[in-house]
């Protein structure tokens, strides 16, 4: 197996378990994401028992090299601070591949928010027997233009920087994102990975 | 890339700082406000409270304000959660002020802790109850 191909499935798996819009639901709530890009397909359900933390499949179809990987996940929310005008968020996350190739991951991530404002951060480990430990990490930006009231069609404009410490790679873009009832739309446009979707669906 | 740390770093200070200052809030949680029906102790916008309240008669209200209530998508649990209750006739989530209304039937007896703990189960806060009896 050759080095680029080597990092190109690891750059799928990257992408594949980054995964970070509202980790945990409602007590009782289930959520259903998908994401694709030039790189992979991803189908992720998880459960939140209480609003503490989450657990979840995902299923990743890769596009490049007909990869397939499941994983089991696991989110915590460590710490939340709710005020009459914001709410800050800090999750730990975790990952298991249940496909007997000893991949796993950790790590936190974390996000702040008005109803005008956004701010994210993520940083994560990766773990395989196919190389070192590396870390992926993030940083997110957001605006909303206007605001809407409860049920109205919702809008940000974000722009999402991220990083990997194998392939020592960055990349900068913009995002826009979408809601309206239970359900979001993503959209990202990097000229490195082209478009980026993201959908949401909460039960 | 220098210019998206710089901003980060700027609003990140401002987050801590909003914070800090809503924990010193005097906070009316476990109040009980009794009120009669003449609109003047209502702490809600009134057009809003209107348009809730037709179609309704020989209800309960009850109107909560929650902390950390800032996006619609996070806060459709609230709603979810309410309306599983048969008791519950309707209910309205107004981002802007932080307050949901929920309208109960007559005989049902309104529960504060019973509030607080499925707002709790949505992952907010209640930092105030008021009741009124229509």
């Amino acid at each position: 197996m050759g080095i680029h191909k080597l990092i190109t499935i690891l750059c799928a798996l990257i992408v594949a378990l980054h995964v970070d819009a509202r980790p945990i639901s409602y007590s009782g709530g289930s959520t259903l994401m998908y994401k694709s890009n030039d790189m992979q397909d991803s189908l992720y359900a998880h459960y939140s028992p209480t609003y503490k933390y989450s657990i979840g499949i995902e299923k990743v179809d890769g596009k490049l090299f007909d990869e397939d990987q499941t994983h089991f996940r696991f989110v915590y929310l460590l710490n939340r601070k709710n005020t009459k005008l914001s709410q800050r968020n800090l999750y730990f996350q975790s990952g298991i591949s249940l496909n007997n190739n000893d991949s796993s991951f950790y790590g936190v991530h974390g996000d702040w928010e008005t109803r005008r404002l956004f701010s994210g951060f993520g940083y994560k480990v990766m773990q395989n027997n196919i190389t070192e430990d590396y870390s992926d990490q993030y940083l997110q930006l957001g605006v909303a233009p206007y605001l809407g009231d409860y049920g109205d069609l919702h809008t940000w404009i974000m722009i999402k920087t991220k990083k990997n410490s194998l392939t020592k790679s960055r990349s900068t873009y913009p995002v826009l994102k979408f809601f309206k009832g239970n359900a979001l739309v993503e959209l990202g446009y990097n000229d490195k990975t082209e478009w980026d979707l993201h959908l949401v669906y909460r039960f | 890339m220098n210019r998206v740390l710089l901003m980060f770093l700027f609003i990140s200070p401002l987050a801590w700082a909003s914070d800090v200052a809503e924990t010193h809030d005097h906070s009316h949680e476990g109040h009980l406000h009794e009120t009669m029906v003449d609109g003047k102790n209502l702490d809600v916008n009134p057009e809003r409270f209107d348009k809730f309240m037709e179609g309704l008669t020989e209800v309960n209200v009850a109107m909560v304000s929650v902390r950390g209530m800032v996006c619609d998508f996070c806060a459709r649990g609230i709603e979810k959660t309410f309306l599983k209750d048969k008791n519950v006739l309707k209910i309205d989530v107004d981002l802007d002020s932080g307050k949901v209304m929920i309208a109960y039937s007559k005989s049902k007896e309104i529960n504060l802790d019973e509030i607080k703990k499925k707002i709790l189960s949505n992952g907010q806060n209640v930092s105030d109850i008021q009741v009124l009896k229509v």
